[in-house]
């Protein structure tokens, strides 16, 4: 069996070459593994490899095809890149083609501060909005430079969480 | 009140004005003491921890703080209604709301900390200077009456010297505060610090202190009873702090030496009775890199870092709270007390500090909590836990003991390795960069220490390859024995929509390599 992974900037494949008993021959790209491997609990694996040992958290996230992989020093995201996933990630790009962006609050919060309207020029990186939440101010920046289109907030407004805030290119925010 | 010492009553049952990390700890002391303890909750918090350690817990309305931990009159209710002797307001909330005290005293219910009176003696910046100065408490040199007047101000500043920072007397969290280092920046400052007072607090009022360079946030923990009698129980050094925000604490601090530690210690004990003190409370003090101090201000309160002092002294402050509200007089003199070790605490929170610290709630799906010697982790989170969006994101406190200070970093080093949360993310990995700038090992830091280590505490280490892969061969194993699993199911059970939890719970219970 083999399986396609996307990992920070990375795809590598995964494949199982062979098995005996709990010694699996395994190869990353072309590196060829030996490795013992024992699961643990629901979501911990002892991986032993020429005699280190390695302890990963493979822990599921909502997106079945997604997984947040911990080792003792480092976190990882670790995304199976299957036909369907490539697909999406096709759309997702073809969506935010660098002339648009959306930009929805995160989580519910009160508007402190808007700090462009309609018809502004904005250039990416620059702060369009400041929301309060959780005790805590944050700055929401334009992903791309363009036209605001539409200002959906005033300050003062208390918000939702992912409700629309600013639009700019192109309004595709239906 | 000299000497004699009236009868002590014997608190049965205390209300926990308060949620989350907090909440926990205060019941947990109570429960050593055979004191019944009374949760309170908003709707976001019915299946928070405070709620379910608590021997009772009520309800006190929607998730917003000002219509649930913010109503004195829910909580005076509940409290009358459980029979509760007592309320502990841990921090924040009503914790320094002088009305509240007030209102617990007229209700016939002890307010576990010191009286209305001094809560606002404390309160009120002003006034609170000019009463350490006449305790013979060196307060930063600076303005005893408010200012009004521009012209005023000009004159009182060029006596003073700069650099200064202008402050709003009514208020504080960095609003109506100006750095001024240049004269001709002095009245744009001013104007501006008026108009934002005005705007956060509808007092215009400033004052002015001299700027101390590169200045070290120290405080010291003071215990006080109500037959006059005051103890400090040594500092905490917390000058690492983000935007006036603390994030790692420590004792002792690596710059205090004995002789100054004795001189602070003498002046935190005289403002503690100058402010006829009851209860448990910091001294907070501002010091040079030449080891002078002046004092800041003083927290009526528990304060968050409370636990570093514990864990050195080997005092349980929140027991000492509820023994000094019950009369009974300080069960140690100062020279009874003693530091033992080097203890340090991280705070974690529900933070993505690659996006400029934003706070980052939602649900967390695992966590492997560090343990071994010397690690206490103070919390309230559990595996399916959704970080409320109403309340600050902290998730927890790490604690660390050790012999020496070498000792604590490199366990407060295994302890964030070892200290694992899925579902959001967290400040851990910042702290551990914390652990190995060199300004921070060597102890050489103050309040400027972020700013100016900022480019180390950002930049990224990169995993190797090898471990990388080994990563991904775990996550091989896990979504190839899922996939099988899959086709093993019969078709007719593929077409039933079961939820998520439940779902990962079937096909991890049959989980085989």
């Amino acid at each position: 069996m083999q399986i396609e992974f996307k990992v920070n900037d990375r795809t590598a494949v995964v494949k199982e070459i062979s098995r005996e008993g709990s010694l699996v021959t395994i190869s990353v790209d072309s590196k060829i593994y030996v490795v013992d491997v024992d699961k643990v609990s629901g979501e911990e694996y002892s991986i032993l490899s020429e005699g280190k040992s390695y302890n990963i958290e493979v822990i599921s996230t909502d997106d079945p095809k997604t997984y947040r992989v911990n080792t003792i020093y480092f976190g990882f995201d670790v995304s199976v890149n299957d036909a369907e996933s490539r697909y999406n990630q096709k759309r997702k790009n073809k969506a935010s083609d660098g002339t648009t962006d959306t930009i929805r609050s995160p989580m519910p919060g009160k508007v402190v501060k808007v700090l462009v309207k309609k018809g502004d020029h904005v250039e990416k990186g620059q702060t369009l909005v400041i929301l309060a939440a959780m005790k805590m101010e944050s700055e929401y920046k334009a992903g791309c430079s363009g036209l605001v289109s539409k200002v959906a907030v005033k300050e003062g407004d208390t918000v939702e969480g992912n409700q629309l805030m600013v639009v700019i290119g192109k309004d595709v925010s239906k | 009140m000299m000497g004699k010492t009236n009868s002590p009553v014997a608190i049965k049952k205390i209300l926990i004005a308060n949620r989350g990390e907090i909440a926990v700890r205060i019941m947990r002391s109570c429960r050593e003491m055979g004191i019944e303890t009374v949760a309170v909750y908003s709707d976001a918090d019915r299946s928070s921890l405070h709620v379910r350690y608590a021997s009772e817990a009520y309800h006190i309305g929607p998730s917003a703080s000002s219509e649930s931990y913010l109503r004195m009159d829910k909580i005076l209710e509940v409290a009358k209604l459980s029979g509760s002797d007592a309320i502990h307001p841990g921090y924040g909330f009503l914790s320094e709301n002088s009305m509240f005290a007030r209102k617990c005293k007229e209700a016939g219910i002890i307010f576990i900390g010191p009286s209305a009176e001094s809560i606002e003696a404390m309160g009120d910046k002003i006034s609170a200077r000019k009463r350490m100065i006449a305790a013979g408490v060196p307060v930063v040199p600076g303005t005893t009456e408010k200012i009004e007047d521009e012209g005023k101000a000009i004159k009182t500043i060029m006596g003073i010297g700069l650099p200064v920072m202008i402050k709003a007397s009514a208020g504080g969290g960095g609003k109506g505060m100006r750095l001024v280092r240049k004269e001709e920046d002095i009245m744009p400052a001013i104007r501006g610090a008026k108009s934002e007072a005005s705007a956060a607090f509808g007092d215009d009022s400033l004052y002015i202190e001299k700027y101390i360079e590169s200045p070290h946030h120290i405080e010291f923990q003071v215990l006080a009873d109500r037959y006059g009698d005051a103890v400090h129980l040594f500092e905490r050094e917390c000058s690492v702090q983000r935007r006036h925000q603390k994030v790692i604490e420590e004792t002792p601090s690596p710059i205090m030496t004995p002789a100054v530690r004795e001189r602070m210690g003498a002046c935190a004990v005289a403002a503690t009775k100058a402010a006829n003190y009851e209860g448990a409370g910091t001294i907070e003090f501002i010091v040079d890199d030449q080891l002078n101090f002046y004092f800041l201000e003083m927290n009526t309160r528990l304060q968050v870092e409370h636990p570093i002092t514990e864990r050195v002294v080997g005092v349980d402050l929140v027991r000492e709270q509820i023994r000094i509200a019950e009369g009974h007089p300080l069960p140690f003199t100062q020279r009874q007390l003693k530091m033992n070790g080097h203890s340090m605490e991280c705070r974690i929170y529900a933070e993505d500090t690659d996006q400029n610290f934003m706070p980052n709630p939602g649900k967390i799906t695992h966590i492997t909590e560090p343990m071994g010697l010397g690690v206490r982790c103070d919390g309230y989170i559990h595996e399916g836990y959704t970080i409320p969006i109403y309340y600050d994101p902290m998730i927890s406190k790490l604690i660390i003991w050790g012999r020496t200070r070498a000792e604590v970093i490199e366990r407060m080093r295994r302890a964030l390795f070892e200290y694992k949360i899925s579902g959001v993310k967290t400040s851990i990995k910042y702290l551990l960069k914390i652990m190995e700038t060199p300004d921070f090992r060597n102890g050489t830091y103050n309040t400027h220490f972020i700013e100016k280590n900022e480019e180390f505490l950002n930049s990224k280490v990169k995993c190797d390859r090898h471990c990388e892969d080994i990563a991904l061969i775990a996550t091989f194993f896990e979504h190839a024995s899922r996939v099988k699993h899959t086709k093993r199911v019969a078709p007719h059970e593929r077409t039933v929509a079961v939820k998520g939890w439940k779902h990962r719970g079937r096909r991890t219970g049959m989980q085989r390599l």
